[in-house]
């Protein structure tokens, strides 16, 4: 399926005029000779000596192309589809907007809202609609539209939004009101940031065509407009010049697949892209060599750690918090941080993203082998122990061995057990682990969800817990003053600090390179975003 | 004659059944999709959404039971990561395939054939040596390996072909070299052989008896006959190489089958997979079941042995 909604086709380059011109040449840009078989080898000749095309294809003056790691899907278009990775906001920015998102310098930033307030009660939120704000196809964003893009999201969390909105309401075209159940202080996180549900698609539209008709065209309030796709290969878009923000600086936008990680670098090399994703390693550093090329890297709202599943077992070494916390001074954050990626991972000592609201900042963690082995012979442990597996998604085996090598430094020896990505979050989950879990998220939410997930009783990835923390989780959950909400999560992710559950690894970040062409590419511009973001400030170099 | 093409058929459907359980079953054993469609740390309630939005709460006897029913109205099903017809994806994909298998094939036939001619004439010599060195490095290199060192030769030195997409002839020439070269080590070493076998066949000592040209009684005579097994063998390679060039396609960024397949064992995407293997193995068991029913037609003996 390729969809063209203005009926035009791809703009392929096309290069076989050049090298045609180039076979009709002798070496000496002679003419060709005369019989048949000396025309067909000069032709064989301009084929391996003639330039296929401009080097430069990744577009002209109004263009910038992206090589990208991931097969574009077309369910990423339609923001009710959001199943909670995060691969699809590269989409959204730019075709879609949202009521609040995140924008450069602030996590809720108004976008089609204007504004929103919370009664005193916490049972309503009222969000105000920008004036004059359109959809691609010229009709006004209405509290209507609104409405229906709630009503339609099937993504992830949208049973946990909806089980607490007991109705939405739409008093005139500017007004939106939300009625709540019961007071429920994530309201504004699980509507604005952890589903998509607050990105408003066309209603009149959608009932128009049909949810595949508009995966198949799709129309949004975004600052570019649809207009070719070829699902896994490449998308085309176009600046919508009606934007409310400002009128997007390039034209057009052109994303096209590219699997492989040399390959991705040689087409941004060969100025075919202007932008890749996701370079890594050895890779990483040669992007970084090469002249004209500049590295741009992102830290994602993905952060790793090492979690100690039997810390409840007293009969396992990892019982002792001497033993957890000898693991932690035993681990170089920043040594593997520099040797894998180049140092621009950010050190948190959290498992939280330092960009999720109520987040507390943790002491960094110190990397202190002395210190972790005089802990451990405290606990009984003067020559080490055998710690077992080591369990870990293999994509990260890279990152395991190096944090293995530190451990085995100061005697605690571990095996390592790299599984692929999907069975080891099924163990990790099913709980059938035991000893070193090398774990990580890049789920959405805020302090509070994370927590839920990997801290306390009944969490997805919680092998034990603590009461108190458990007590203090519950007690937040029903507290509706924000000042003493935050307080009780920042009392929670201290005690977390405190009791080592977790050793720290890094905040995982995301490399990519940028070609000469590019001015403002947009990357790192909103915290914790790993695409080029927001579309609209983008620019090409000034030449 | 009529009996024995509807137990060829028979035969061709009970292959095709029992390549859908086998794959299938092989799909999930690799594990959970639904881990690979949500972030980890996801709530239960999401992955349990995904799992029922997709069929896999449903035991596996019944999930299969469902496949093979769509599957006799025409339909793979959709898409786990796509969320679109998997038909639609694969034929969406399709034309790619048929452009590069076919000049993947003409470069491995280019290369393939002529040195192995070249090694079964000079035998024992000089470009019999070449030709065996050719056949072990095309047979072990390993086809990325081969098309990043393409790209990174005539694309980032040379810069004279892009270095990866599809849309003009030059896209075409790299990944249909890698794809090829693969192949060509093949065909060489068959041509070799059965152009040897040839040789020291009968009607070639009576033909160099005769004292015909030695280079009519290799191209007229024994060229032509020694093809016979290549040629079949370049059949069934071009069926692998419109539905499994993974590797080369995704080196290569080329649209077709094969990064779709690669698409679908990444994502674990069970439709994608089943419908590419399906039909891949579709078209091997339609290719086999001409040869055997052009083979009963030539030769009766086969139709009344069986």
């Amino acid at each position: 399926m390729a969809c063209n909604r203005d009926g035009t086709h791809h703009p392929l380059e096309v290069g076989l005029s050049t090298a045609l011109c180039n076979a009709t040449r002798g070496r000496n840009g002679g003419p060709v000779g005369t019989t048949r078989r000396e025309a067909i080898s000069l032709l064989a000749l301009a084929v391996l000596a003639g330039r296929a095309g401009p080097a430069n294809a990744a577009g002209g003056n109004g263009q910038l192309s992206w090589g990208v790691h991931v097969s574009l899907a077309p369910t990423w278009f339609d923001p009710a589809e959001m199943s909670g990775i995060i691969t699809p906001y590269m989409v959204y920015y730019a075709l879609h907007d949202g009521l609040v998102k995140a924008m450069p310098g602030q996590p809720f930033a108004p976008s089609l809202a204007t504004s929103w307030s919370a009664s005193d009660d916490g049972l309503v939120y009222e969000f105000t609609l920008r004036d004059g704000v359109k959809f691609h196809d010229g009709e006004p964003v209405t509290a209507e539209d609104v409405k229906f893009s709630y009503e339609r999201y099937r993504g992830s969390s949208s049973k946990a939004l909806k089980d607490h909105v007991a109705s939405v309401e739409t008093p005139d075209p500017k007004r939106v009101l939300f009625k709540l159940k019961q007071p429920w202080p994530d309201f504004m996180t699980f509507y604005t940031s952890a589903t998509a549900a607050a990105w408003i698609v066309p209603k009149k539209y959608v009932e128009q065509v049909g949810d595949e008709g508009f995966k198949k065209a799709p129309i949004g309030a975004g600052p570019y407009k649809f207009v070719s796709f070829t699902p896994g290969v490449e998308l085309t878009l176009e600046a919508f010049d009606q934007y409310w923000r400002k009128k997007p600086n390039v034209d057009r936008l052109v994303f096209k697949v590219i699997p492989d990680e040399a390959t991705r670098l040689a087409a941004l090399k060969r100025g075919e892209v202007d932008i890749v994703y996701s370079i890594r390693g050895e890779l990483a550093e040669e992007l970084q060599r090469t002249k004209g090329l500049a590295l741009k890297p992102t830290v994602i709202q993905a952060p790793f750690w090492l979690y100690f599943p039997d810390q409840w077992d007293p009969s396992s070494p990892w019982h002792d918090q001497r033993v957890r916390q000898a693991a932690s001074f035993a681990i170089d954050n920043n040594g593997i941080n520099q040797a894998l990626t180049l140092g621009y991972s950010k050190i948190t000592g959290s498992i939280i993203p330092y960009t999720f609201e109520h987040y507390w900042q943790p002491p960094a963690p110190v990397y202190d082998p002395a210190r972790a082995k005089k802990l451990l012979a405290e606990a009984g442990h003067p020559n080490g122990f055998d710690a077992g597996d080591y369990y870990c998604d293999a994509s990260y085996s890279n990152l395991a061995e190096a944090v293995l090598n530190n451990l085995q430094a100061i005697g605690i020896r571990a095996k390592l057990r790299p599984l692929e990505r999907a069975a080891f979050f099924k163990g990790y989950g099913e709980k059938s682990y035991k000893n070193l879990i090398q774990g990580a998220s890049g789920a959405f939410g805020n302090a509070a969800t994370r927590l839920q997930a990997f801290v306390v009783k009944g969490g997805t990835y919680v092998y034990g817990s603590y009461p108190d923390i458990d007590a203090l989780f519950d007690q937040q959950a029903a507290e509706l003053d924000a000042k003493k909400r935050a307080a009780i999560l920042d009392k929670i992710q201290q005690l977390v600090s405190e009791r080592t559950i977790y050793a720290h690894l890094w905040q995982l970040a995301f490399i990519n390179g940028a070609g000469p062409r590019v001015g403002e590419s947009g990357l790192g511009l909103i915290a914790g975003h790993a695409y080029s973001a927001p579309y609209e400030d983008l620019t090409l170099a000034a030449k | 004659m009529t009996r024995y093409i509807i137990r060829r058929i028979g035969y061709s459907l009970v292959s095709l059944l029992l390549l859908s359980l086998t794959i299938f079953l092989f799909v999930r054993v690799t594990g959970d999709p639904t881990t690979l469609l949500v972030e980890p740390g996801a709530s239960q309630a999401d992955i349990n959404a995904i799992r029922e939005r997709f069929g896999l709460d449903q035991p596996i006897w019944l999930q299969y039971w469902t496949f093979i029913g769509s599957l006799v109205q025409g339909d793979f099903g959709q898409s786990f990561y796509y969320r679109m017809p998997v038909l639609e994806l694969y034929v969406s994909r399709l034309p790619s395939s048929l452009l590069l298998a076919p000049a993947a094939m003409a470069f491995s036939l280019l290369i393939g054939i002529p040195s192995g001619v070249l090694a079964a004439v000079r035998v024992g010599r000089f470009w019999d040596r070449a030709g065996k060195i050719f056949a072990l490095l095309g047979l072990s290199l390993p086809s990325f390996w081969v098309g990043l060192v393409l790209i990174l030769f005539f694309s980032v030195y040379l810069e004279w072909l892009p270095s990866s997409g599809s849309g003009t002839v030059w896209h075409l020439l790299m990944p249909a070299f890698a794809l090829g070269w693969y192949f060509a080590a093949a065909h060489m070493r068959l041509t070799r052989s059965s152009m040897l076998e040839v040789l020291g066949s009968e009607y070639i000592k009576l033909a160099r008896l005769k004292g015909l040209p030695e280079s009519l009684v290799i191209a007229k005579h024994a060229f032509k006959n020694a093809l016979i097994p290549v040629l079949t063998l370049a059949g069934i390679n071009l069926v692998i190489m419109i539905n499994v060039a993974v590797v080369v396609e995704t080196v290569f960024a080329w649209p077709g089958i094969g990064r779709l397949l690669y698409e679908g064992i990444t994502f674990r995407d069970f439709p994608v997979v089943q419908a590419v293997v399906l039909l891949g193995g579709g078209m091997i068991v339609i290719v086999n079941l001409l040869i055997d029913v052009l083979y009963a037609v030539i030769d009766p003996r086969i139709r009344l042995e069986s």
